[in-house]
């Protein structure tokens, strides 16, 4: 068979850290971020429900902000700090965010975690300390089809309360290597 | 949350010791730091070496003729590895099959691509595959594809008139796929001598289950092993397999299912669907592993809907509210094809909710129409007839000037009645309903709403309470009743145990991880009866390759039949290991006990083994007693003898705008009942959970066609409104614990349960809200619109004809549910 060339195939270079690693990569141009993370670096505790900004599914940090990480792509990546779900736990010890979502039942198919998670977490990145109905409010970014919410917003409320030093933690992990992948 | 009884003290009823109990216990779970550190396999994680990515052409009409696929630019794109189109389908595979077929109905010729005719939008028509889902979504790009598009129809009670355009000309003469009537007494006689009757037509959306992971496929050939590995997203990985089989002509021992985690199901991930058997036809074609990930905009074309009917529903009563009679006539929508579970059933089997009447019937008539099909979603048929059944209870109170609480309880089935069989058959094995409404009714202070009269307060706003009773059918009526439908599956569960040298017991099933808790109470199950640590089981699941064949997770059976197996597999295994270990300690086996991570002399806890030893000894067979085979390993299969009936009230509380019509739910208490409590922390969660669908299928949730052009008008994420977390109403839950006596350890299945009343007990508080102003509700969902609606008399509705009856003689006693 002979192949007719595809012109949207344009691959751009891009250098940035994810959870602490330097990685430089040639990307296709309309990559997104999720399917980078997902499918260039394995971090596939970032997931993907709707590809259009409406479930949260795929929330990351990027330089401290929660992003729907559909709706960027990976090539904007360049010059920028990404954390994702799987730079939380401490070893192989749950953080105490992951571990007050499993101590209050705040998953039932975990699929919407991370997002939760990564939202939580970028809430405590820019100081704040909401309050039950607040943090109601700053979660509907983010659907759940399990588990009615209810835990999800004990969770975070309960993390807020016992780690009031949640803030003034380092937002992103430190540099601890480099990584290079292909487009 | 309350529970008045305490579950452990049936367990002890049925011979677990005094030992630290497990069961009955808030253990954490054994999902979720996998699932919390992003270490979840879902099926788009699975990511084998030198996958291909395959993207659907779909047909974006309702009803079209496919004239002429010329695929062959879209084959020349770079990238572009493989091509199917129906006529390779025609050649290569047998139509899909149905788990849960209608009865009396035809197979219909559904082949994963569309042969001549597409019925509904979003049919598949063309699939290729590519080196990335963007080529391959380039190449579809290129696809050149004729329709010719056909009349169609999408209203269902349209469909069913004779001049409507035929789906299935090839089998059918009409849209009627079939129609099944069950009765029993001579509910037109009760009618003919009622003090009163109330009857309506009660609408319900068309809704979809809409997990947050969407459907997935990856297949793998192995040609010379003649081996096609498949991870899906699935709740019946065995049925999958089966199923595979069947369309692609293999025998089953070619094909292994993997669901591992499957990212909420509902319903609607059972069975095979057009996608799935696509994949494996192109992987087996390229020797090369193929990937299919629904996007969302697939998922709501693609997949299935749920719960779209129209019932005719009518109650007779003498004037002191006992009702004599119920009938319900319905048509429901199973759209352009019959999905592996097809149309809702127990709107046919608890069609009379928790009320006593011996005359009824109920006919069933399923219907084709073009749009997606319809599939099982949580409740399955019972939320349509509660909404229906309870609205009708709200107006004979009315009409009669009877405290709806009162009518309720009169003529609700009692502990002395039951085991009770329905006018259908259904049979309800044990339960007080009646306290269930007593306690929402208390708890809502329904007496103070009564005497405090509908004043308005000084927003104008009116006060309403509305109640919803409801019974949920859990599990099945053994595999007999399963037959007599036509289902090609079993009423059982089968688990196996086996023990590791590790001093671990790993359990395998086919029930996948869904966020039903299965591994953890599994878990618990085995840890309490065999005496072991929680923490030395683990389960895998979702593997054909590693479990024994089974049924899967759905109807809220997995815990009904699952319980029985993996006791009686762990009494087994436990009763090994005390035999093995009472020779080597030349001990009496009766005096033995597994305590934790040793087995024992239970008067002399210094003559002990680990049990890692023990273990090592069986699966060696070093040391064995003379009598005893090695290996340490047992499997267990288990059919509960009958159906499990949950039940309960739910209460709501609602102020409405009687101007805008515009309302907030201020209150809502569900009063539930699911048997004994395997995990309170998890059974809660799930009630929870089912409420939060019900309420958005009540409240928000509504799939809309366009008459016109028989497309769905709002088939995205942002067009289609599931609640976040902002939009729900605080919930008070409230429990009590009857065992249920058909069941291993007395359980209920809870997983449906609060699906069923929030429609009802919302419509109910809104109209009793505005019964001065003479509303009565009759449609899901509820919103402000259509409250304005009814206020302002502009409903539409009336005009249409009754559904009648097909059949007088009704088939005395049913068809035993
Ligand atoms: S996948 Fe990004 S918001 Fe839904
Ligand atoms: S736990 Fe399943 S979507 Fe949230």
């Amino acid at each position: 068979m002979t192949s007719v060339e595809n012109p949207s195939e344009v691959l751009v270079e891009t250098v940035t850290t994810v959870n602490g690693r330097v990685v430089t990569a040639n990307v296709p141009a309309r990559l997104h971020v999720a399917d980078f993370l997902r499918q260039h670096l394995g971090l596939t505790g970032t997931h993907l429900g709707c590809e259009q900004g409406a479930c949260g599914m795929c929330t990351v940090i990027v330089d401290g902000e929660a992003v729907k990480s559909c709706l960027m792509l990976a090539c904007q990546l360049d010059g920028r700090n990404v954390q994702t779900v799987e730079s939380l736990a401490e070893g192989d010890e749950l953080n105490p965010l992951q571990q007050a979502f499993k101590e209050e039942h705040a998953l039932q198919c975990g699929f919407c975690s991370p997002g939760f998670l990564m939202t939580a977490t970028a809430l405590a990145h820019q100081g704040r300390r909401p309050g039950r109905d607040e943090i109601r409010e700053e979660i509907t970014g983010v659907l759940c089809r399990c588990t009615g919410y209810d835990n999800v917003v004990t969770a975070i409320e309960r993390w807020f309360a016992e780690n009031p030093q949640g803030a003034s933690e380092d937002p992103l992990p430190a540099v601890t290597d480099t990584i290079a992948t292909q487009g | 949350m309350t529970t008045l009884e305490d579950p452990a003290t049936e367990v002890d009823a049925v011979g677990v010791h005094e030992r630290r109990r497990v069961i009955g216990t808030s253990q954490l779970r054994k999902e979720d730091d996998r699932l919390l550190r992003g270490d979840g396999r879902f099926t788009d994680d699975v990511d084998p070496a030198r996958v291909l990515y395959m993207a659907v052409a779909r047909c974006p009409y309702p009803h079209a003729r496919i004239v002429r696929v010329d695929a062959s630019a879209a084959a020349a794109l770079d990238g572009v590895e493989h091509v199917l189109t129906p006529a390779d389908i025609r050649r290569d595979t047998e139509p899909l099959t149905v788990l849960r077929p209608v009865p009396g109905a035809p197979q219909l010729p559904y082949y994963a691509l569309a042969q001549d005719v597409a019925t509904h939008e979003g049919q598949p028509v063309v699939s290729v595959v590519a080196s990335s889902r963007h080529v391959a979504e380039d190449a579809l790009e290129l696809l050149d594809i004729s329709y010719e598009p056909l009349p169609h129809v999408v209203d269902v009670l349209a469909a069913l008139e004779p001049d409507a355009p035929v789906l299935h000309p090839s089998v059918l003469d009409s849209n009627l796929l079939a129609a099944n009537s069950d009765g029993s007494g001579d509910p037109d006689a009760r009618f003919a001598e009622a003090d009163v009757v109330v009857e309506g037509r009660f609408r319900i959306n068309r809704v979809t289950a809409l997990p947050m992971e969407t459907r997935g496929v990856v297949a793998e050939w192995r040609p010379g092993a003649r081996e096609l590995t498949v991870h899906c997203s699935s709740q019946v990985p065995h049925l999958i397999r089966k199923q595979l089989a069947e369309t692609l002509r293999l025998h089953e021992s070619d094909v292994r299912a993997v669901a591992s985690d499957v990212g909420g199901g509902f319903g609607l991930k059972l069975g095979v669907f057009p996608e799935d058997v696509l994949a494996c036809l192109h992987a087996i074609a390229l020797r090369r592993p193929v990937k299919w990930s629904e996007d969302r905009a697939e998922h709501f074309r693609g997949s299935t809907h749920a719960r779209e009917s129209v019932h005719d529903y009518r109650i007779a009563a003498d004037s002191t509210g006992r009702i004599l009679a119920m009938t319900n006539v319905y048509a429901t929508d199973i759209g352009g094809w019959n999905s592996p579970f097809g149309s809702a059933q127990l709107s046919s089997v608890v069609f009379n909710g928790p009320y006593k009447i011996s005359d009824g019937y109920t006919e069933r008539r399923v219907t084709l129409t073009n749009k997606t099909p319809v599939g099982a979603y949580r409740g399955y048929g019972q939320p349509e007839v509660n909404f229906a059944y309870e609205r009708l209870m709200d107006q004979l109170a009315r009409r009669l000037e009877l405290d709806p609480v009162e009518l309720r309880a009169r003529n609700m089935v009692t502990p002395r009645d039951m085991p009770w069989k329905n006018p259908v058959g259904a049979v309800y094995d044990s339960g007080d309903y009646e306290r269930c409404l007593r306690m929402a009714a208390d708890a809502v202070d329904w007496a103070g709403h009564r005497a405090a009269g509908r004043t308005p307060r000084p927003d104008g706003r009116l006060v309403g309470i509305g109640f919803a009773s409801f019974v949920e059918r859990t599990g099945y009526a053994s595999s007999r009743f399963l037959a007599k439908r036509g289902s090609v599956f079993g009423a059982h569960e089968s688990v196996t145990l086996r023990a590791n040298r590790s001093g671990g017991i790993d359990v395998y099933t086919g029930v996948s991880t869904m966020g039903q808790s299965s591994e953890t109470a599994f878990a618990q199950v085995v840890a309490d009866v065999v005496g072991t640590d929680y923490d030395a089981v683990r389960v895998h699941a979702g593997d054909t390759g590693a479990s024994p064949l089974n049924t899967g997770a759905f109807a809220s059976r997995t815990m009904i039949a699952a319980a029985g197996a993996l006791r009686s597999a762990a009494e087994q295994l436990a009763a090994k290991t005390r035999r093995i270990a009472a020779w080597q300690l030349e001990a009496p086996v009766d005096e033995m006990e597994v305590a934790g991570s040793v087995v024992r002399v239970r008067a002399d806890h210094s003559r002990a083994l680990p049990l890692a030893a023990v273990y090592t000894t069986a699966i060696t067979g070093q040391g064995m007693p003379p009598e005893e085979e090695p290996g340490l390993e047992a499997t267990a299969h288990f059919e509960p003898p009958d159906a499990a009936y949950s039940f309960g009230t739910a209460a709501a509380q609602v102020a409405v705008d009687p101007l805008t019509g515009e309302f907030d739910i201020e209150r809502f208490v569900l009063v539930h009942d699911g048997g004994t409590v395997v995990n309170p922390t998890i059974v809660e969660g799930q009630v929870r959970g089912g409420l939060a669908q019900g309420f958005g299928a009540a409240l928000t949730e509504e799939l809309r066609y366009d008459p016109e052009t028989g497309q769905l008008v709002n088939g995205s994420m942002v067009d289609y409104f599931v609640p976040t977390a902002a939009d729900l109403p605080h919930v008070e839950l409230l429990h009590t614990a009857v065992p249920s006596p058909v069941t291993p350890f007395g359980v209920r299945g809870v997983g449906e349960a609060g699906t069923i009343p929030p429609g009802a007990a919302v419509a109910n508080a809104v109209c009793d809200a505005l019964a001065d102003h003479g509303v009565e509700l009759s449609a899901l969902p509820i919103t402000p619109e259509a409250i304005w609606s009814a206020l302002a008399g502009r409903s539409s509705g009336g005009g249409d004809p009754e559904l009648t009856p097909t059949t007088t003689d009704l088939p005395d006693g049913g068809v035993e549910y």
